[in-house]
């Protein structure tokens, strides 16, 4: 494929993850903090997040298994993953968190599994998501181009 | 600088308005430029926030240091290190953000403080800024609250 057709591809598939509110524009700036000298910086700070957000997802999945639950506990785990998710632009993550947290605050056990279910599959779709994208700035780096900069004109 | 490419597209009027919030806050991420060398801690247990954080007030010159807790927060302060401001999170390990700030204003500092967290409603808020910060933020910290306090302790 053309350089030019993979950066469009680009183009195309990270409009299309605002679109599906995937990503918010958190996440451009992210992008604008990138530069020569964090050459890597986005997929540094994405590949963090996943891995503390595996972390929080493990213990949440302990504590609601526990006979008695520390919502205080899980609360505090889901306000984490509520501001990391928001800080990255991961705002179907941010949202389903802001979802699981009024299940806390009633202290709603089949509230919260509920909504654990819907955060960690809204961690691995935009997971999901991310690594497309990567490896298209891949493809476009490999092919000697550069990564095209998203305006958002849609 | 990366090349752009059109999209093509016809711009709805919301779209628009949302380009132009948007043009204004890269406008906000590259113009300010500081006249003093300001610095910063960051206190946030979570490591991709704090890094995020920090990075960002590196990008306008600022000095930072990052902990991951209040106690650690409370102790650097007590040993007599000055910051220009101070950016803190509500929820954090060991000693919450509430009490950590509370024991900073204790001590009589009485730089800048940010309270950067994820929670988001009226009575937090109301208690975050009794305990003492001047400022509170629901993440994620963005150049929009940013560049004005930084520009205000520049002095300019």
């Amino acid at each position: 494929m053309e350089l030019v057709q993979i950066q469009r591809s680009l183009v195309d598939y990270t409009k299309s993850l605002f679109m599906e509110g995937f990503l918010d524009a958190q996440f451009l700036q992210l992008q604008q903090l990138q530069d020569d000298s964090n050459p890597d910086f986005v997929f540094e700070v994405v590949s963090l997040f996943f891995e503390d957000s595996e972390k929080l997802l493990n213990e949440l999945i302990i504590a609601l298994d526990q006979p008695n639950v520390d919502f205080k506990k899980i609360d505090s785990h889901v306000h984490q993953l509520k501001g990391s998710s928001s800080s990255i632009g991961a705002q179907r993550v941010k949202n389903a968190c802001i979802a699981f947290r009024n299940y806390c605050d009633v202290q709603n056990i089949e509230g919260c599994l509920t909504c654990l279910q819907q955060v960690k599959q809204e961690c691995y779709l935009v997971k999901n998501k991310f690594e497309t994208l990567f490896r298209l700035e891949q493809q476009i780096m490999a092919s000697g181009g550069s990564v095209p900069t998203i305006e958002l004109g849609f | 600088m990366a090349p752009t490419l059109p999209s093509g597209d016809q711009a709805s009027d919301q779209d628009n308005w949302d380009n132009g919030r948007l043009a204004r806050k890269r406008q906000l991420l590259t113009e300010i430029v500081l006249r003093n060398r300001l610095t910063a801690l960051v206190v946030d247990g979570d490591t991709t926030c704090r890094v995020l954080e920090q990075l960002l007030l590196r990008s306008y010159g600022v000095q930072t240091q990052g902990v991951d807790n209040g106690r650690d927060a409370v102790a650097l302060i007590a040993s007599g290190v000055k910051f220009n401001l101070i950016i803190i999170d509500m929820i954090l390990p060991v000693l919450n953000g509430l009490e950590a700030t509370r024991q900073i204003r204790d001590m009589g500092v009485h730089c800048k403080m940010l309270g950067v967290t994820a929670c988001s409603g009226e009575s937090e808020r109301q208690a975050f800024l009794a305990a003492g910060v001047d400022v509170f933020i629901e993440k994620p910290l963005d150049p929009e609250h940013l560049v004005p306090i930084l520009r205000e302790l520049d002095g300019q």
